[in-house]
């Protein structure tokens, strides 16, 4: 809401601007911007043009002599439309236009200049730069041009906030200006001459529904001259960013930016029988609304509306055939109220939002209507010589009794925390608008429904009963009338305290250790975080073959349509992004939520949709970077797997199964699931990514991947694990090399190394696996170091080398090996 | 013989005087003590001496032994010696040349934001619950004060998600599924899931259609909720300024001014003095001093009586303040879609 301080200052006494704005916002009105127009202009003066004559070498110029302020300048000049005697804009050497011209002083053609005359345009105040600004002859000579324009006011831009629709005008602020400083609020005096019939003789007025019209009020002005506003009236619209378009209209959004009530003039002989209907609009019905678009109607839209059609969106915007023009001599004011959801409904379903619509779905005061229709008939009689006919048409079904709201005056201490006497809350809510209505003591002992009301009802307690100003639709509870209070004292008037009572400290929950231990880790690996939009495209998704995401309604774009049901979508995005960049090495993880559609719900209060945490990682590239130390290699499958090992250490989690897969986002020679080793439930996979989805999304073929279902892995996590002895004997070390068959994988191997030498091997640690020469085709060679240890002596050459010949004969035995 | 020996004494420090290194040493023992060595030769003689001259021999080659064997022992401490001071003196290792290491990988700055301050809270006392981000409208909206229709649903443009599966709400076509606009139907389903006192941090994704400079889709929020018997609004100052005091430092200051949402009552903004220049004015605050970082306010007693709390009994306060701003401003990020673009080189710098 912008805010004309000299137009507010009509109302109430006012501070400095800075200091208004100051006590303004710390009310609840944050004041966002202080803006002063007339800065633009400074070293622009009215001067008077006193001589003017040809320029001796320019058929188009002119010299002239001006007027400003006891020194007469010569100013060359380009226009035609002055004459002698008139009053002008002079940029005065030095000054600077809002345009950003710099006036110097120059030699045009051998005529010395000293200033500029201005059009409007110049000045930033129209678009007209046929000419100069004539200014009105009454202006002062050397007084700056921006006092004579009316500019030197201060404009404020105020957030109102939602529920404050009261303070939408100038009254409104002042209202509150005058609360804060004390000072007394001046109500506009209203001059109204009733003349001829009476209005009720001209108009009928009928509302069909009362539920979504609340009243409704008319009045009829006659024989009235349309034509341009005064520039008093003008000024104010402008400093307030309404247009000026003629006398009438400006009158109502005049009331409104004063008063707050929106109101509407028709042209009462476009009204088709004299006669307003307010109803909801039929099927079919269309109306040409004043900003030209043509609207079909729907059943749902609260519609003003004559004998035989829609003439107005009730509340939002006015129609085009009953505009008051030029030709108008016959005018019926509206100034109503709507239900705010009705009003809301239909601005929204039109997109129309309106200076009228705003208020309106927000609350308006349903006794400002007379005031309003007197205050703008009147100014339209005065300003278009017409006359205002006998009374007001008011059609108000159901009068609204005023809002009775009960105050516990030791509440309001109770609620803020700091002690405020009951007759300090009384004056500021008087000072409000609120009237008491009653007040009563509660002597002796509370009742026993008191008691259990609660510690705040106690014994002697003072309450009153406020009757709300209708204008304050925003105050139903005690709560508001406290919030009230406290605004208007200000919220630095209340303490700072730590709360009371003793909470409990719940320990924290093991998930949070379990997800520090695993960034850890992964931070340790070289990871770098990501955070993703948790949309993406359902492309993406296709490519990964990962299931259908929950799609949004309204999304902001396709790439942003479904809810991700992997988190690769983004972290293979984020690696085909820093790749564009150049980047050698990528290594990134993501801790997130992904969405599964579908789930039966058993209560309907249930979470639309199961959300489950996943971590998930991508690789590519150099895995060191080029250094000095060591030849540089790419990443591979077990740069993948050794992250993965490394976050399973670091939550304990020492036996997991991983497995070869077919999972269709990955490669199929490189592709594992992850189970957990009692369930054989899986935990997650990883893997190259697949050559085709990889093609597909742009990213290389050498990119690795891993995806985890978090809540289950730390269900697996060991945070707290026991201790175990310390081995006191020593190992004793030996190298078992065998030839085995390709496909035989290490875990069958090493289980069985495990399982054989039991007790005495204490672990196998796979140090070698090679293929090729001179190990035969199909066959591969994998080497182990075996620790063989005992907890309780040091174990003899003779039953080492025993367990040492078993293992081997097992091996050979059981999986086709042979010694190396 | 006799002078056979002391020639050999002489020949002996003489040679082994000049020895510099362990292998030449070595050489000289073995030359002069060897089986085969110049003392041998001598002694190999002696078998054709009388006793008594024989003994004589004996003691004077032992002698001469000793002192072979001590000049040897000098002659290898000195070649050490002189080893090490060689090995000492050689060529410095370039200590300019880096590590060999693995970077470690960088937290996000959200995330890092994110936690540190929920750990603030946790040091006040406040327990992390969390609530789904695909929410119904009645969480999100309706037992916040907000019904359908209200205005100040404008403030939070919200993204509607396609859920056949859930039917309608009673008396309308609308399922009402949502991306939650705010942390705070964290609140209702907290509250409705047991009884005061509550005190509860609730961090969080949330949405909104807006994508500019300083809006993205997405973002990030805390959300703050203590009920109990008593609770006032001086509480809800001292606690979110003792927070703010710990999360930007003692020196910081706040202030509250009026505000509205429509599910606290009274309803505050709290400013933080700017931790750039401690208030002075600049930049980042755009010269005011103060930045605008939390929403607050005492619990609306139409959203106790959405969860069934008695407001007669109990009052409380809530809060919610937006991560990622938080975090752009300390890092003093100008555009905040950068967060969630996640440019390698933008993640490497925190």
């Amino acid at each position: 809401m912008r805010i004309s301080v000299r137009w507010l200052a009509e109302y109430v006494g006012v501070p400095s601007p800075a200091d208004l704005a100051e006590r303004l916002t710390l009310a609840g009105f944050e004041v966002e911007r202080i803006e002063r127009p007339g800065d633009a202009l400074r070293g622009v003066v009215v001067a008077q043009i006193k001589e003017s004559v040809p320029h001796p070498n320019a058929e188009k110029l002119s010299v002239t002599k001006v007027d400003a302020e006891g020194s007469l300048l010569q100013v060359v000049c380009g226009a035609k439309n002055y004459k002698v005697g008139d009053k002008v804009a002079l940029a005065t050497v030095g000054a600077q236009l809002p345009n950003g011209t710099q006036i110097k002083q120059a030699n045009l053609r051998g005529v010395e200049s000293f200033g500029m005359l201005c059009s409007a345009k110049e000045l930033g105040v129209s678009e007209d730069a046929s000419g100069l600004l004539i200014l009105d002859s009454s202006a002062k000579v050397g007084t700056p041009v921006a006092e004579a324009l009316g500019l030197d006011d201060t404009l404020l831009e105020i957030d109102v906030t939602p529920n404050r629709p009261d303070a939408l005008s100038h009254i409104g602020i002042a209202r509150e200006v005058s609360v804060l400083t004390g000072q007394p609020l001046r109500m506009p005096e209203i001059k109204l001459a009733e003349r001829g019939g009476a209005a009720s003789e001209k108009i009928r007025i009928r509302i069909e529904d009362p539920l979504r019209c609340l009243r409704y009020g008319g009045r009829v002005v006659e024989d009235v001259t349309v034509g341009p506003s005064p520039s008093w009236l003008a000024d104010r619209l402008k400093a307030c960013g309404v247009r000026p378009i003629n006398n009438v209209v400006d009158v109502t959004n005049f009331v409104l930016l004063e008063m707050g009530q929106p109101l509407h003039a028709f042209d009462l002989d476009k009204v088709a029988g004299a006669e307003i209907v307010v109803r909801t609009a039929r099927p079919g019905e269309k109306l040409t609304t004043l900003d030209g678009k043509e609207r079909l109607l729907d059943r749902d839209d609260l519609m003003i509306c004559d004998r035989d059609k829609p003439q107005a969106l009730a509340g939002v915007m006015g129609g085009a055939h009953s505009e008051v023009g030029p030709s108008t001599r016959r005018v019926l004011l509206e100034a109503a109220n709507f239900q705010p959801s009705s009003v809301r409904r239909t601005s929204k379903r039109h997109g129309l939002h309106t200076e009228a619509s705003h208020r309106f779905e927000r609350g308006m005061d349903v006794n400002a209507i007379p005031g309003a229709l007197d205050r703008s008939a009147a100014l339209i009689a005065e300003l278009g010589r017409g006359a205002v006919l006998k009374g007001r048409v008011d059609v108000y079904p159901k009068p609204i009794e005023p809002t009775k709201v009960t105050l516990r005056y030791a509440q309001v201490s109770g609620l803020l925390g700091v002690d405020i006497p009951a007759e300090e809350s009384d004056r500021i809510l008087r000072a409000l608008g609120f009237v008491r209505a009653q007040i009563s003591h509660a002597a002796g002992s509370p009742t026993p429904s008191e008691a259990a009301a609660g510690p705040a009802i106690a014994k002697g307690e003072t309450r009153a009963v406020y009757s709300v100003p209708s204008f304050r639709v925003d105050v139903e509870r005690e709560e508001d009338l406290i919030e009230e209070v406290a605004r208007i004292r200000g919220y630095d008037a209340i303490p700072n305290a730590l709360p009371r009572g003793v909470s409990e400290l719940a320990p924290e929950s093991s998930e949070v250790e379990a997800e520090r231990r695993v960034r850890s880790a992964l931070s340790g690996a070289g990871f770098n975080e990501v955070i993703n939009y948790s949309f993406v495209s359902p492309q993406q998704l296709a490519a990964l073959k990962a299931p259908a995401g929950i799609a949004l309604k309204n999304p902001l774009s396709v790439e942003q349509s479904v809810m991700r049901t992997t988190l690769y979508a983004g972290l293979l995005q984020n690696l085909s992004n820093s790749l564009r960049h150049h980047a050698e090495s990528v290594r990134l993880y993501e801790f997130g939520r992904v969405y599964v559609p579908g789930e039966a719900r058993r209560d309907k209060r249930a979470p639309p949709a199961r959300e489950d945490l996943h971590l998930a990682g991508v690789l590519f590239g150099a895995r060191r970077g080029r250094t000095w130390t060591a030849k540089d290699e790419s990443v591979d499958f077990f740069d993948a797997r050794g992250a993965m090992d490394s976050l399973l250490t670091a939550l304990n989690i020492r036996e997991v199964s991983f497995e070869n897969a077919e999972i269709p986002a990955l490669h199929p020679r490189a592709a594992a699931r992850v189970r957990s080793p009692g369930s054989g439930e899986p935990l997650g996979s990883l893997g190259q990514l697949h050559p085709k989805v990889a093609k597909e999304l742009g990213v290389p073929a050498a990119t690795f991947v891993f995806e985890l279902d978090v809540q289950k892995l730390y269900a697996m996590a060991n945070l707290v694990p026991a201790y175990q002895p310390l081995w006191r004997y020593p190992p004793v070390l030996r190298d078992l090399a065998v030839v085995v068959p390709i496909e035989l994988q290490n875990a069958q191997v090493r289980k069985l190394i495990l399982e054989v030498g039991r007790p005495l091997v204490e672990d196998a640690i796979i140090f070698d696996v090679y293929t090729g020469k001179p190990i035969p085709e199909g066959r591969k060679n994998l080497a182990y170091a075996i620790r063989y240890r005992s907890p309780d002596r040091t174990l003899t050459d003779a039953e080492v080398n025993e367990a040492h010949q078993r293992i081997i004969e097992e091996v050979n035995r059981r999986l086709g090996g042979s010694l190396r | 013989m006799q002078d056979r020996l002391k020639k050999l004494i002489e020949a002996a420090r003489s040679e082994i005087s000049t020895a510099s290194d362990a292998a030449k040493v070595e050489e000289l023992r073995i030359r002069y003590l060897g089986k085969k060595g110049e003392l041998s030769a001598i002694l190999s003689g002696m078998g054709k001496l009388p006793p008594d001259q024989r003994r004589e021999l004996g003691e004077a080659a032992n002698s001469a032994k000793a002192e072979i064997e001590q000049l040897l022992m000098e002659a290898i401490e000195r070649a050490e010696l002189q080893k090490l001071q060689a090995e000492l003196r050689g060529p410095k290792v370039d200590v300019t040349l880096p590590g060999r290491f693995q970077p470690p990988g960088r937290r996000h700055p959200v995330s890092r934001t994110l936690e540190e301050i929920v750990r603030t809270f946790r040091r006040l006392g406040f327990e992390v619950a969390t609530g789904p981000e695909i929410e119904l409208d009645y969480f999100n909206f309706e037992a916040l004060n907000l019904p359908k229709d209200h205005p100040a649903r404008d403030m939070q443009d919200t993204f509607y998600v396609d859920a056949p599966w859930v039917a309608p709400e009673q008396g309308s076509d609308e399922n009402g599924v949502l991306l939650r606009t705010h942390t705070s139907p964290v609140q209702i389903r907290t509250m409705l899931s047991r009884r005061p006192p509550v005190r509860i941090v609730a961090p969080g994704r949330v949405y909104r259609r807006d994508s500019d400079l300083s809006h993205t889709p997405m973002f990030h929020q805390v959300e703050g909720l203590l009920v109990d018997r008593g609770v006032t609004m001086a509480e809800l100052k001292g606690t979110l300024d003792a927070w703010a005091k710990a999360f930007f430092g003692s020196e910081t200051k706040t202030r509250f001014r009026p505000s509205y949402f429509p599910f606290t009552e009274p309803s505050a903004d709290l400013h933080i003095t700017c931790f750039s220049c401690g208030g002075a004015g600049c930049r980042l605050c755009k010269m005011g001093g103060w930045i605008e970082a939390i929403g607050a306010g005492m619990v609306h007693p139409k959203v106790f009586e959405a969860v069934g709390y008695d407001p007669k009994q109990y009052t409380g306060f809530a809060f919610g303040m937006g991560v990622d701003r938080i975090a752009l401003l300390k890092y003093r990020i100008e555009d905040l879609r950068l967060m969630f673009e996640n440019d390698v080189r933008f993640l490497e710098q925190f």
